[in-house]
């Protein structure tokens, strides 16, 4: 009896403290989440409140709605906005492309391939995890130049098609080391080549991984600063994120408005594009169809 | 299409380790030959040397009378069913039967029908357009060896296909791959741990022992002439009875070996034994009996435990000298545990191996 009763007095207890808990914890989250989104909310609003307005009000809802910043963003530089847009997406697409495949094949290589020094090589690459972008900066730079490569797209878009990137690599290693080796196996008694394993039996399966790839190739260039600033210097070749830093000017004549209002659209196709390809991410089917 | 498959003084070395040390073998056109053995005793090894995905070291590996070492697996005319079964998971059962023959550069219009005659053979017809992960273990044991079926290969090799499947199931598939060398005639290479399916299936059984071949024959030979301890403990189930004794006497037509207390009269001399030599006798628990007629008598022995599995009846005993001794008695038989019960034998059934494990 006495032991039923305290059960009860528990159970009567228990949910409502959680419900507090979890009331808590919520409101904690809430507010995180807004100190993290005010930046982008303050951007968001800057774009479309009257220019003056920008610095002098701290509330985050403009006293009129004026879209006018998005017109002159547009079309206030010497080069149209949507020059620098299409530059992007071509740098981007192009590295996206040029990252998957050749990332792909690398990884392919470290992982199922046998050759001399494999683990050496590999072993080699990982360390160029560690070298900083700026550190090889420079001798990049003179190769670049001596190419005649500078202020064009390629010293941009080239590197990435011979699988540069080691962290991509690494993560398609890892991925294709966790197929099973007896589709390889399989498909070799079927007398596939290892060209063709590779794109008909590891492509198909490394949907996810090859989807995380792109994902993050998408947004490092999208998002990349510093590379077109080395690279590019005419006005026409800009990405947008230098369109964005020609709004500021030195000499005091900056256009904030513009600035907001361009920053906006900038985060546009970066948001469609992990919008289709997180679905990819989702789930891999690799190892569905054996009984383990 | 049947071919024959010749081992030659075939070794496989990883680095320094000799897995395999030099394996001769022939297997016949048209026969069932099934690779047996505890695991780690390289008969899975062996099967992908045949296969070609694993490179054979040293001697030869024919068919019908080719050297094949340095031919691709492919180019072999062999396929092979995976203990995964190894599906492509991206794939239907359609195009993971056509694939193969598109590979091999086939046109659509002469695949449909290979595939078609597979699926019909073995009834998977329903599930073509399925994905993999849409069928049960059996159905993808199908898929698996129709996969190998649609290549019309010379030779067919299984690396252990049932041992994912649940027992009904196994015993299910057993008789269809068997019905099914029966229906194509191919040469077929079986590698299996489960000396029940060597048993069942096979023409040929080879054991294999820490890569060395331990005897080569027809399932009931093996059974019945087992050459050395390691092939009579590993065929029958449950496992043979092993006594250790010694020679008590030696004659031209008599041997008398002490072991579990008595003196035991085999009517038929020993090679090479010598008085007080220590040898091991070796009683199938099914030729064990406990009546009189049953031959001559080994011990009372001390049952521990009685399983009655209604068609036969499991003794787990003692002999007088602690010795375990097992004993299966045919049908439903009243014997308490604790009681003890007199064990006699047919000396037509009885195995003496000498110290270094080999009969005698």
């Amino acid at each position: 009896m006495t032991s039923l009763a305290i059960f009860s007095k528990d159970d009567s207890i228990s949910p409502r403290r959680s419900r507090f808990v979890s009331l808590l914890f919520h409101t904690l989250l809430m507010v995180v989440s807004i100190i993290m989104l005010y930046p982008l909310l303050w951007m968001l609003s800057a774009s479309i409140r009257p220019e003056a307005e920008i610095f002098s009000s701290t509330s985050l809802l403009p006293s009129a709605i004026d879209l006018s910043s998005y017109w002159k963003g547009w079309t206030g530089l010497r080069v149209e906005f949507g020059q620098f847009f299409w530059n992007s997406l071509v740098i981007s697409v192009l590295s996206v492309a040029g990252n998957v495949i050749a990332c792909s094949l690398a990884a392919y290589a470290f992982a199922r391939l046998k050759f001399a020094g494999r683990n050496f090589w590999f072993a080699i690459m990982l360390g160029t995890l560690m070298i900083p972008y700026h550190v090889t900066l420079i001798p990049q730079y003179v190769l670049f130049l001596k190419l005649g490569w500078v202020d064009t797209i390629l010293p941009l878009v080239v590197p990435k098609f011979l699988a540069v990137d080691a962290f991509f690599i690494f993560l398609m290693v890892q991925f294709f080391r966790g197929i099973p080796r007896e589709l390889d196996e399989a498909a070799r008694m079927d007398g596939c080549s290892a060209w063709r394993i590779y794109w008909k039996i590891m492509l198909p399966l490394s949907t996810p991984v090859l989807a995380t790839a792109a994902i993050f190739s998408f947004l490092w260039t999208w998002d990349d600063f510093f590379g077109p600033l080395i690279y590019l210097n005419d006005m026409n070749n800009y990405t947008v994120q230098l369109g964005l830093r020609s709004f500021v000017d030195s000499s005091g004549s900056s256009q904030w408005g513009g600035l907001f209002a361009m920053s906006t659209l900038s985060l546009v196709p970066v948001f469609f594009f992990f919008l289709f390809f997180q679905r990819l991410l989702i789930e891999g089917i690799a190892t569905t169809g054996l009984k383990r | 299409m049947t071919t024959s498959v010749v081992l030659e003084k075939v070794e496989k070395r990883y680095g320094v380790f000799d897995v395999i040390h030099g394996i001769d073998l022939q297997t016949d056109p048209g026969e069932f030959a099934v690779f047996v053995g505890p695991s780690g005793c390289g008969k899975s090894t062996l099967l992908r040397m045949i296969a070609g995905l694993e490179e054979i070291s040293g001697g030869a590996l024919m068919m019908d009378g080719e050297r094949m070492n340095e031919v691709v697996s492919s180019e072999r005319g062999i396929a092979m069913v995976f203990q995964s079964y190894a599906l492509y998971p991206h794939m239907s059962v359609y195009k993971n039967l056509a694939f193969g023959l598109e590979t091999a550069g086939y046109k659509k219009a002469e695949i449909e029908p290979r595939v078609q005659q597979a699926a019909r053979v073995l009834q998977i017809e329903p599930l073509l357009q399925r994905k993999p992960k849409a069928l049960s273990g059996g159905q993808r044991q199908r898929v698996a060896i129709g996969r190998a079926i649609v290549r019309e290969p010379k030779l067919f090799l299984f690396d252990e296909p049932l041992s994912n499947l649940d027992a009904e199931l196994r015993v299910q598939m057993r008789v269809e791959i068997a019905r099914l060398h029966r229906q194509l005639g191919n040469t077929m290479i079986y590698v299996t741990h489960d000396q029940v399916e060597a048993m069942t299936m096979a023409d040929k059984i080879v054991v294999l022992n820490a890569g060395r071949i331990e005897q080569v024959g027809r399932p009931l030979d093996l059974y019945n002439h087992p050459v050395k301890r390691f092939v009579a403990g590993f065929i029958g189930s449950p496992k043979m009875n092993f006594l250790e004794g010694v020679i008590e006497s030696t004659s031209a037509d008599a041997t008398v070996i002490r072991a579990c207390g008595a003196s035991i009269k085999l009517p038929r001399a020993l090679r090479a034994v010598e008085s007080d030599m220590p040898v091991t006798l070796g009683l199938r628990p099914e030729h064990l009996n406990r009546e009189e007629t049953g031959g001559i008598k080994l011990a009372d022995l001390q049952v521990d435990l009685v399983e009655n599995l209604g068609d036969e009846t499991l003794l787990y005993a003692r002999s007088p000298d602690g010795q375990t001794i097992n004993m299966s008695l045919a049908g439903e038989q009243v014997i308490f545990n604790g009681s003890t019960v007199p064990a006699f034998f047919d000396i037509a059934h009885c195995h003496v191996f000498g110290p270094d494990g080999t009969a005698i």
